[in-house]
């Protein structure tokens, strides 16, 4: 109320933008919401729902990241916290992706009883 | 563009050149704070991943048996309404609203949430009384570490909501106040965030 707002751009432009931005989020999120759920009760093959629902997940943490949390590559402190989190995100997808890996292949190989089956009894 | 683009609740410009300031380095050990809360979260991700089949689940009830896609869909609506909703309080501090308007916009967003915690407390509840229980199984263990940790902390953001309330009452929105206001925003937005994680992953694709 105290503020000089001097040589800045009409505070009323940049708050009505800024307001167009958190609903043009908060609607791009609700409908990949509904998408992804629509998706899952859908009759599809399995595979297609679920590249679908995750298509939609990656679609709707890159809103939320621009919209909400205001990431940019634009510069700035935002572009320092946005590397931050692209960082953060690869070292997950190495520790994650590589866990999940690791788990698959191992209960595969250890616990595919059919296949240990053929394997073992035609000798 | 850039400039007045910082942080949800804090991205002040001129207008606000102190706390703006103070903000950048506070704000951005939050978000570091926040990436190691990303990582624990990305870990339990993938062992419910790992979990997620016949021998994790270890004869005990399954996805199809314990979810129920109409609550899920309830706590996702309250979580992103209740998200969104924090852009109010940002814009309401940048554009110096008042504090009345303030703390208005935090109350909403802390309605909510606790919308979203009772839906999910009540499925904890149905599911325990199914048989869910953390203990039956590797898989159920992983999912109520994972879906229990998010609720846990989104009642520490109510309380932090609370207590924020408190402070505008008590100090006014005072530079502390509005830097402190951006990390709970960060915060916020980044529960979202994780939730966008948790129901496609832990719930729709299951039951699909």
């Amino acid at each position: 109320m105290t503020k000089p707002n001097t040589g800045e751009l009409d505070p009323q432009d940049s708050a009505g933008s800024e307001i167009r931005s958190y609903a043009v989020g908060l609607t791009a999120s609700l409908l990949l919401t509904v998408g992804a759920f629509a998706a899952a009760m859908s009759d599809l093959p399995l595979r297609w729902k679920i590249a679908c629902i995750c298509a939609a997940a990656i679609l709707q943490i890159v809103v939320h990241m621009r919209n909400f949390l205001h990431l940019s590559f634009s510069g700035g402190q935002s572009r320092e916290d946005l590397l931050l989190v692209l960082f953060s995100a690869t070292l997950l997808v190495i520790m994650a992706g590589g866990t999940w890996y690791i788990m698959s292949d191992l209960s595969g190989r250890m616990h595919d009883t059919d296949a240990a089956m053929h394997e073992v009894q035609p000798r | 563009m850039s400039e007045t683009n910082l942080y949800p609740g804090l991205n002040l410009g001129d207008g606000h050149r102190e706390a703006h300031d103070q903000a950048e380095t506070t704000v951005f050990g939050f978000w570091v704070f926040l990436m190691s809360d990303l990582i624990i979260f990305g870990i339990l991700f993938a062992s419910y991943a790992s979990y997620l089949d016949p021998i994790g689940m270890a004869g005990g009830p399954g996805p199809q048996d314990l979810f129920d896609f109409k609550s899920v869909a309830i706590q996702t609506a309250f979580l992103l309404v209740g998200g969104a909703a924090y852009g109010g309080v940002s814009l309401a501090v940048k554009y110096d609203h008042g504090r009345g308007k303030v703390a208005a916009w935090l109350l909403l967003c802390a309605a909510l949430g606790a919308g979203f915690l009772f839906f999910e407390a009540k499925d904890f509840i149905t599911q325990a009384s199914k048989g869910g229980t953390p203990q039956v199984s590797g898989w159920l263990s992983s999912y109520w570490t994972l879906v229990g940790l998010h609720g846990v902390h989104v009642l520490s953001g109510i309380l932090w909501i609370f207590a924020m309330t408190a402070q505008i009452v008590t100090r006014g929105l005072d530079d502390v106040v509005k830097v402190r206001l951006s990390m709970l925003g960060v915060f916020w937005h980044f529960l979202d965030l994780i939730w966008v994680g948790i129901f496609p992953l832990v719930f729709l694709v299951p039951l699909s």
